[in-house]
């Protein structure tokens, strides 16, 4: 038996005691005295039923859920108590059914609210994590962003640079070549000047007096010093052309192993005693890219590594590896020489730093290397120990 | 499962649907169409502006031949959709249900939202939707803006459920509703309340007894 509002309601569940005490009496008085009231199955709830009583059914839907029972009141009389009873329990049943219903619907409402609540609590939970990955997301983005703006602005940087440094190397040229040709005819001059000393005449005299031998020899060595510095421009001014040539030339299709090793073969040809190489180059698959300049970094590159071991004065190794994964290839060039702080690694990619005395050199090796690598849309990056050796790693992508 | 002892087998009929479809009207003309043995008065529960605030309240009934008396309870559920809570009280323990929908086109949207709360406070309340008997009944077919019989027979192809087409102001429709949906309560407890084997009752008797007359 469910306990619901709709159950069927009993006649002692309808008039509790308070409602008997009240209602009996008042019957008793209305029927002549005599008055009883039982439930259903007939046991009594008020008076004494007598046996040979009148009878009256208590009926609220079909069935009769009680009994009016008097022997001293006519059937009319009794019958109007019957009526007024059924009235009085009909208000009673539906006041019953109207308040347990209102009780269940309330708790079905706080059942829905809780559901509610939790469905609420759950998809708050869920926002909040969708929120931290958004978060994290923007983070990341953000930084994304910042890095490809400094990029960018490196790379304009660069190409000004790179533009200033052509305009450089184009206008010193041509004074390079006309003092290069000048002094090497100077020095002929000058070789003809000393025949005078030889010459049968008066002027040997003079040559003694004048002391003309140191001079002519003095002459020929600053003659010698003035080339070496114009070859040393020269350089330079190499250097400058290749760091702002990045952008030109063609597109081939090339094996970078290739490229090491004709970089390797170009930096051996004026190495210093001492120092060993070692390579340790896997199959690559090819890849489009700028051969000449792609060697210019490779050679850049390892000279830098050469220059940092002749710098430590020990002997030492550069160790070149490479291999290719999915996602691209990885090549990793290795030395055991001086090393570098973490300050020079911060300015190593700058053009124009470098590390090496004045006038050894312009420091565009790595700017120009990163060059290359960004127009290849890889990556370069430094690592190093004081005194113990750098290893510059480079990563150029494959496509997928 | 309808209540039941030795003597007594109650089965909980429950009118939903959208307010102002006719459940009301429903019972109302069903207590006037139906003579079974036992009837008892309509007990409706109304605010007074005649919109169902708890429920109505149909009883009827009758004997088997075993001795046995079988009790029909009716109730309508308020159809405003604020009584939620209330319409599922009154949808539990429900052992069949005629959905009463209003055939006006205005309504549509109401009958649709009506029906899928069926569906919902069924699972709710722990009735079986899919197995559940229930009759359909699209009510008010003599206003002018009603959607044509013909339309909605084909809207409503696919479904399981018997079809009714009734004016409950007149009184047309509501007793076959009714007829149809204790066939279907019939042969849903037949078996598992012995209705034939233990209590002589056949479906045909099963539904004579209900509506007080021979079909
Ligand atoms: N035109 C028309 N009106 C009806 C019909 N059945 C009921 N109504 C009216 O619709 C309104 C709502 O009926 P009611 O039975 O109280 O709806 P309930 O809210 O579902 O109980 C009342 O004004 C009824 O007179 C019908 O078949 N046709
Ligand atoms: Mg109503």
């Amino acid at each position: 038996m469910t306990r619901g509002f709709d159950r069927e309601w009993q006649l002692d569940e309808l008039l509790d005691a308070a409602s008997q005490e009240k209602i009996g009496p008042a019957l008793s008085a209305l029927l002549g005295g005599d008055f009883a009231l039982t439930d259903q199955a007939g046991k009594a709830l008020w008076g004494q039923p007598s046996p040979e009583a009148r009878r009256e059914a208590l009926i609220l839907e079909l069935e009769p859920v009680g009994y009016l029972l008097s022997s001293s009141a006519t059937p009319a009389a009794l019958s109007a108590a019957r009526q007024l009873m059924q009235n009085l329990l009909r208000a009673q049943v539906r006041f019953k059914m109207a308040s347990t219903l209102h009780l269940e619907s309330v708790a079905e409402d706080f059942e829905s609210l809780k559901r509610e609540h939790a469905r609420l609590s759950e998809s708050e939970a869920r926002y909040k994590a969708l929120s931290g990955e958004l978060e994290a997301r923007v983070k990341k983005q953000v930084g994304e962003l910042e890095e490809r703006q400094q990029m960018l602005y490196e790379a304009e940087k660069l190409a000004s640079v790179g533009q200033l440094a052509a305009g450089m190397a184009h206008e010193i040229n041509n004074p390079l070549g006309f003092v290069r040709s000048n002094l090497t005819t100077f020095e002929k001059y000058l070789g003809k000047f000393g025949e005078l000393k030889t010459h049968p005449g008066p002027l040997a005299e003079g040559w003694q007096a004048l002391d003309l031998d140191f001079i002519l020899e003095d002459g020929i060595d600053l003659l010698h010093d003035s080339a070496k510095g114009m070859e040393r421009i020269a350089r330079i001014v190499a250097d400058l052309k290749a760091f702002s040539n990045v952008d030109r030339a063609s597109q081939e299709y090339a094996d970078l192993n290739n490229c090491l090793r004709e970089a390797v073969s170009m930096v051996e040809a004026r190495i210093p005693p001492g120092i060993q190489f070692r390579l340790d180059l896997l199959p690559l698959p090819g890849i489009v890219c700028l051969p000449g300049h792609i060697n210019q970094l490779f050679f850049n590159v390892i000279r830098n590594a050469v220059l940092a071991i002749a710098d430590s004065g020990r002997p030492g190794e550069v160790k070149i590896s490479s291999e290719a994964d999915e996602t691209g290839i990885h090549i990793r060039i290795h030395d055991t020489g001086v090393g570098m702080t973490a300050e020079q690694i911060g300015h190593a990619f700058e053009p124009f730093y470098t590390t090496r005395p004045v006038g050894s050199g312009v420091g565009l090796g790595l700017a120009t290397a990163r060059n290359v690598v960004q127009a290849h849309s890889g990556r370069i990056s430094l690592d190093s120990q004081p005194d113990a050796g750098t290893t510059v790693s480079l990563f150029f992508p494959t496509p997928p | 499962m309808p209540e039941s002892d030795a003597q007594h087998l109650t089965f909980k009929l429950v009118y939903y649907g959208p307010a102002q479809s006719g459940k009301t009207t429903n019972l109302l003309r069903l207590h006037d169409l139906l003579a079974p043995e036992l009837k008892g008065e309509v007990m409706t529960m109304e605010t007074k502006d005649d919109r169902t605030l708890f429920f109505d309240l149909l009883p009827l009934g009758f004997r088997a031949p075993s001795g046995l008396l079988i009790k029909f309870r009716l109730f309508t559920v308020p159809g405003q959709v604020a009584h939620d809570g209330t319409r599922k009280a009154v949808l539990s323990r429900a052992d069949g249900v005629v959905f009463v929908a209003d055939a006006d086109r205005a309504q549509e949207t109401n009958n649709g939202e009506s029906f899928q709360s069926l569906a919902a406070n069924c699972a709710r309340v722990g009735l079986d939707f899919e197995h559940l008997p229930m009759v359909v009944q699209f009510n008010k077919c003599d206003l002018p803006s009603a959607v044509p019989e013909a339309e909605i027979r084909e809207r409503w192809s696919a479904a399981p459920w018997p079809l009714v087409f009734a004016i409950a102001l007149t009184g047309q429709g509501v007793e076959t509703s009714f007829e149809l949906l204790i066939r279907t309560v019939y042969r849903n407890f037949c078996q598992k309340l012995k209705l034939q084997s233990e209590h002589g009752l056949s479906e045909d008797a099963f539904v004579a007894g209900a509506l007080g007359k021979s079909t």
